[in-house]
């Protein structure tokens, strides 16, 4: 289980441009934590440095477990997976399982993919190509892939975005009861606001003028600051339902 | 038939490389990296004119270079080197430079045409251990690496995300395609490599949807095809290659066919 995910003054530059600035932030353990902000803010940039992918130029990200190394499961928004991809989506999910040395799956393996498949609803699509499935079923087997090996830590970078309101509303529940069954602390991206009111412990706003981190009533809730953010000037009106979504922003200014 | 020495040998080694390329055949699909197979059996190509030329072993020739071939496209970078531009320039490069050490060590066209379309007739034991010791290397491998190879070549994004190291299993993988195209040119000839890696595994694609199924079926047809193209081969004194691509395109149109057939009984299921 993850002890404490750290992250101490972060700063990550890419082609020339400062795109995290003394990103400073904790989360705990089994917790929910959403990361919001305009496009080109750095969040997937921020999961990209958590996931060892992306090398800060200054900072660090502490990740600590109990007494084992830290398992990450990471689900992103799309996969490039060609319609005429054959393999079954237990094959997909089973992907995930590399700790083995045997080509074939233990009992043991078999039964946690069993299991997984069972949690996240895809049993039912086992047997079939993984490029067949609808949008809403590939994800909830991206999700059931991430989760195979028992994640410490699950990072979703706008996992939900192309899914319709209720396909969303089941991969946040699914996420929801496994940091509930299993302790699994998850830091997911999302633009749906109503969402991460919903279903986040505490929520990080990040844009490149600087960010925040703080319970979900006191960011959401927070009219001038959201309003700064996301319009890039202040204002005093709208209650948080009247906070765009980052789809309804003007984009102008923030670089793709 | 097996009275003689040189079919039982055909049928050794033949089948040794068949079972080799069934298994690597399915990542190289996976992988996309069709062409890639048939620059380094062209690189190959090189390699073994080069050896005759310098008067060395052949597959010290077929190694040096396609070992050196991999080592290049995976600092070059697999995704650029995919690029229409630049595998016709490497492949007409090799061919060229095949050409040339045929033409200065003033080869005959007899073995130029064994390393292009292949023979199975001159195959000795030393044949036989050498393609004995490179399968299993090449097997042994592939079974080792198998889960992390299998996540890299079916869900890249996954793989990297899980921290698999996917810069060293490609490169690892491209040297394994080097040793397999290396012992595989000697039989079916630096035209025809491309076909046994590459149509038995985009055949069982069409067969199976599980991964480990896909290897099964790939190997059986690679198996079946060289040892019909050896069995015909034999009676009708037709070029064995011919036989071997024939039995693979057919087991490749009649899988798209039955494809096409479960898929359309798929979409009318109630």
């Amino acid at each position: 289980m993850l002890r404490q995910l750290q992250i101490h003054q972060l700063q990550v530059r890419f082609n020339g441009e400062q795109i995290l600035n003394d990103l400073s932030f904790k989360v705990a353990p089994g917790e929910l934590f959403a990361i919001i902000g305009p496009n080109g803010a750095g969040k997937s940039t921020l999961l990209k440095s958590i996931l060892g992918l992306i090398h800060p130029q200054q900072g660090d990200v502490s990740i600590l477990g109990d007494h084992r190394k830290v398992i990450v499961g990471y689900v992103p928004q799309s996969r490039v997976i060609d319609d005429e991809t054959p393999i079954s989506a237990s094959d997909f999910v089973s992907l995930g399982q590399i700790s083995g040395f045997l080509p074939w799956l233990s009992r043991k393996e078999k039964k946690a993919l069993n299991e997984i498949m069972q949690f996240t609803d895809t049993k039912r699509l086992a047997n079939k190509p993984i490029g067949t499935l609808s949008g809403g079923e590939r994800q909830r087997v991206f999700l059931a892939q991430a989760l195979v090996r028992k994640p410490d830590l699950l990072l979703l970078d706008e996992s939900t975005a192309n899914l319709d309101p209720e396909a969303q509303i089941q991969m946040m529940e699914l996420v929801k009861n496994a940091a509930k069954e299993w302790g699994v602390t998850a830091l997911f991206i999302c633009h749906d606001l109503q969402m991460v009111g919903t279903y986040a412990d505490h929520v990080l706003l990040l844009s490149r003028q600087g960010y925040k981190t703080g319970h979900p009533e006191d960011i959401l809730h927070d009219r001038k600051l959201m309003t700064t953010v996301f319009h890039g000037s202040s204002s005093e009106n709208g209650t948080m339902h009247h906070v765009p979504t980052e789809s309804e922003l003007p984009l102008a200014g923030f670089p793709q | 038939m097996f009275q003689y020495d040189f079919m039982q040998h055909a049928f050794i080694a033949g089948t040794l490389i068949a079972m080799m390329c069934g298994v690597i055949g399915v990542f190289i699909i996976a992988r996309s990296l069709s062409f890639i197979a048939h620059t380094l059996s062209h690189i190959g190509f090189a390699g073994a004119a080069f050896s005759a030329y310098a008067g060395i072993d052949p597959l010290l020739g077929l190694l040096l270079f396609t070992i050196a071939g991999a080592v290049g496209v995976g600092q070059l970078g697999v995704r650029m080197y995919r690029r229409d531009a630049s595998i016709s320039v490497i492949l007409s490069l090799a061919l060229g430079l095949g050409i040339l050490f045929l033409s200065l060590g003033n080869i005959q066209g007899n073995y130029s045409r064994t390393l292009l379309f292949g023979s199975v007739v001159g195959i000795d034991m030393q044949d036989i251990w050498q393609i004995v010791l490179i399968t299993v290397l090449v097997l042994v491998v592939l079974a080792v690496g198998y889960r992390w190879l299998k996540f890299d070549s079916f869900d890249q994004v996954g793989a990297q995300s899980a921290g698999l190291p996917i810069r060293l299993i490609s490169i690892g993988f491209l040297l394994l395609m080097a040793a397999a195209t290396s012992v595989t040119v000697q039989i079916v000839g630096a035209l025809l490599v491309f076909a046994l890696m590459t149509v038995p595994a985009a055949a069982a694609r069409f067969y199976t949807q599980s991964i480990f199924g896909m290897i099964l079926i790939s190997t059986l047809i690679a198996v079946l095809s060289v040892w019909f193209g050896l069995i015909a081969g034999y009676y009708t004194n037709a070029p064995i290659s011919f036989f071997i691509v024939f039995f693979n395109a057919i087991s490749y149109f009649f899988g798209m066919f039955f494809h096409r057939v479960r898929e359309r009984r798929r979409v009318l299921a109630p």
